[in-house]
């Protein structure tokens, strides 16, 4: 046990500095209901790795900052044509991804870390990406606690907090880029198909169970670092894919958790 | 007499359809107005005018003096029950404490926490403050955001639509407080017993906007109901000025 722990010990800080993130932007994302916009952010960066390929670009610097343009695209998308925005998350989406197959495919040779980038491997996490993990949730974790008001009045109410002037489009755009940074951080580990769910899993889960939104990023950060943790150990004794093991097991709690909410609330 | 609220010539079109056309009027310190209308008549557009939530196409307002945008500020505003996100875990507390909040002040502190107790108890609400916001009927969740209100401190108070989907009890509740109230108070409503609460003036807003300066109701109860058609028709002719 002692050395599986120490053959995982990257993945397991990993998934730790991971559902610090989950527990704190997931559950931001989804009291804003910004998942899709988070998915598009996640499946558009893909953009960013096959610029990184064909420039020849570190691609964890490349993808970070292709998703921090893509963000801020989103966030000025959504102040000018808000109800235009569904169509134009789809196409930010396909966008992305497009510039990143065609890039890759002009980049002659073999691309291994593409398909890193598209399913991730936790179990490949290197020490560079966990200071990058280290240092994003330090920010994120300094924004939130900065801000934490703001965010949870605007969430539940945008109008109200514009007739107080708070700084709402300034609450938005910032929320968009964490989830930008947060997301590309866990690209690496768990995919750019896979991350968005589980950054809404456990958030989801957590907001059935918890009375205030400090309670509710607390528990999804637990939920999600049991769920990483848990599946690890099932990917290991099973011999599987660790990523879809995890997203696997979370998924089948997430549905086992629906069905019981909803066999609670129907009449 | 001080005016809180000066509105000159305004239009507002969304698209190319004018929703409001040419309305002029002062609101003096102090007064209570009902604005009262068919739906899609250019109520909540008004509304969302004077707190600069919408850009007029001409004409301006003034709230106290200032552009919307800077006093807004003024303005305790009860939105439209509707459009919140009612999953978000979130204590009553919470939601009160928000209009403790302004562009300088993010955080809450030993003043914050008085006044929500004290506003609790002056709306019978301190049992519900623990419970989440989700959970309450239509009429506490109604009543915890006209506390959100007045934790704003202000100077006018705006209520749109504040006894929608809530119960006779609770009605009656919102009007009595309301009439304690000493501050600028504007009630917008479908519901034609806003005529009975004691108001100064009544804006019949239906694209145009028609003032009334006595309050006699146009027409008597049939039954004990009135028939909401006919007053509108009466409140949107000759017999109010249109200025």
């Amino acid at each position: 046990m002692v050395a599986l722990i120490e053959l995982l010990s990257n993945s397991l800080i990993a998934a730790l500095l991971i559902s610090i993130a989950i527990g704190i932007i997931g559950s931001i994302m989804l009291i804003n209901r910004y998942n899709y916009l988070a998915a598009s952010i996640a499946h558009g960066s893909y953009g960013g790795v096959g610029i990184a390929l064909f420039f020849s670009l570190p691609l964890l610097l490349s993808t970070t900052l292709f998703a921090l343009f893509l963000a801020l695209l989103l966030a000025y998308l959504s102040y000018k044509e808000p109800k235009r925005l569904d169509i134009l998350i789809s196409v930010i989406w396909a966008m992305g991804m497009s510039i990143g197959i065609i890039l890759s495919d002009l980049t002659p040779g073999y691309h291994s870390d593409l398909l890193a980038y598209l399913f991730g491997n936790i179990l490949l996490v290197p020490n560079d990406d966990l200071y990058f993990m280290g240092i994003v949730d330090c920010i994120v974790l300094l924004f939130v606690w900065q801000n934490f008001h703001y965010l949870i009045a605007i969430a539940y109410d945008k109008e109200f907090a514009i007739t107080r002037n708070l700084p709402v489009k300034m609450m938005h755009t910032l929320i968009l880029v964490f989830i930008a940074l947060t997301i590309v951080m866990s690209i690496r580990s768990f995919g750019l198909i896979l991350v968005i769910a589980l950054f809404s899993i456990p958030p989801f889960i957590a907001e059935k169970i918890t009375k205030n939104a400090q309670s509710m990023m607390l528990a999804a950060a637990v939920i999600a670092f049991f769920l990483i943790v848990a599946g690890l150990f099932l990917a290991y004794f099973l011999n599987i894919s660790a990523t879809a093991a995890i997203i696997l097991l979370a998924s089948a709690i997430f549905l086992l958790f629906f069905k019981g909410l909803k066999s609670t609330t129907s009449p | 007499m001080q005016l809180a609220i000066e509105v000159k010539h305004l239009f507002f079109a969304y698209e190319k359809e004018y929703v409001l056309e040419d309305i002029s009027a002062t609101i003096k310190d102090r007064e209570y107005i009902a604005i009262i209308g068919p739906n899609g008549g250019g109520k909540s557009t008004f509304v969302k005018l004077l707190l600069g939530l919408l850009t007029p196409t001409k004409g301006t307002i003034t709230i106290y003096g200032t552009p919307p945008s800077k006093g807004r500020e003024l303005i305790g505003y009860l939105p439209q029950n509707i459009h919140f996100n009612l999953d978000i875990p979130l204590q009553a507390r919470e939601v009160i404490l928000h209009g403790r909040l302004s562009a300088k002040k993010r955080t809450f502190d030993r003043d914050d926490l008085q006044m929500l107790e004290h506003i609790a108890q002056q709306l019978h609400i301190t049992h519900l403050l623990n419970k989440k916001i989700g959970e309450l009927s239509g009429g506490e969740r109604q009543r915890v955001l006209l506390a959100r209100a007045l934790a704003t401190k202000p100077k006018i108070l705006i209520l749109d639509e504040p006894t929608a989907a809530v119960d006779f009890k609770t009605q009656k509740e919102i009007y009595q407080l309301l009439q304690e109230l000493d501050l600028t108070k504007i009630v917008v409503s479908h519901d034609v017993n806003i005529l009975l609460q004691g108001v100064d003036r009544v804006f019949y807003i239906n694209r145009k906007l028609y003032i009334h300066n006595n309050i006699n109701l146009p027409i008597t109860p049939q039954e004990g109901h009135f028939c909401e058609m006919e007053i509108f028709e009466k409140l949107g002719s000759e017999n109010g000025c249109t200025h």
